[in-house]
């Protein structure tokens, strides 16, 4: 059974101090509009449930600006903090390796929705009950995932599952 | 003249990204090939440039800035395939 953790809204969203996406409102929805060729990023602080399990997936829902055709790639991290962990949240942060999508092939008329998933192998060992936060960055630049659509990729929503 | 620097035509590039994204206007080429077209561009006005001075009138020729001539051409080019007329 897979069971919905959490529905990460670009509204509850967090941003570092640069390369941050821009929160725009699409037809009065509101998404976070992922540059084409800056990788920026966002993230979302959460506690871990009670009864999360193993490998969770994070799935997001997605739209082009613009683009029609092309690809897109989205990574993800997990920090994920335990009580009395030796973590200065003050000055440091602890995400665990990179999660990467595949490179996905964007819907091809702008505006319709592409659901995006990524497997969360890296998950900085998350238990019941962790302080966690969520990174998420378009690679635009295409470091590590082929990145080829023009344009804003918005991000509408993401979800957390987990296979409990 | 020189063609832009290659940061130059990335930031042009980025840019028009961000412009059509802001106007939610569909593109069905992918970012290579738009990155292609800017160099393209680019290389054509370095190419024409004299050309196009040329082409002006005396007075405008000799009594406008290169930056003078360069807002009018991008005005009439506007007018012409942007705004529709």
């Amino acid at each position: 059974m897979t069971t919905t953790r959490f529905s990460f809204s670009p509204l509850a969203a967090e941003f570092p101090s640069t390369n941050f996406p821009q929160l725009l409102l699409s037809n009065r929805r509101p998404v976070l509009a992922f540059d084409a060729s800056t990788d920026e990023t966002a993230y979302w602080t959460f506690v871990a449930p009670q009864a999360i399990t193993g490998t969770t997936t994070l799935v997001l829902t997605t739209a082009m600006a613009s683009a029609t055709s092309g690809t897109v790639g989205v990574q993800a991290q997990i920090e994920a903090i335990t009580d009395a962990d030796a973590t200065d949240t003050d000055a440091t942060t602890s995400f665990d390796t990179v999660n990467n999508s595949a490179s996905t092939t964007v819907a091809g008329t702008a505006g319709y929705i592409k659901q995006i998933s990524i497997t969360m192998t890296n998950q900085d060992s998350i238990t019941a009950g962790d302080y966690c936060r969520l990174s998420i960055n378009r690679d635009a630049d295409g470091s590590a995932i082929t990145d080829s659509a023009t344009g804003d990729m918005y991000l509408l929503l993401a979800e957390l599952r987990d296979a409990a | 003249m020189a063609v832009l620097s290659d940061n130059a035509r990335a930031e042009v590039w980025a840019d028009a990204m961000r412009q059509l994204s802001n106007d939610r206007e569909t593109v069905s080429i992918i970012k290579t090939d738009l990155r292609a077209a800017i160099n393209a561009i680019d290389d054509w006005i370095v190419a024409n440039a004299t050309a196009f001075n040329n082409t002006l009138p005396t007075a405008a020729k000799n009594g406008l800035t290169t930056s003078q001539k360069a807002r009018l051409f991008a005005l009439v080019e506007t007018r012409r395939y942007v705004d529709g007329s």
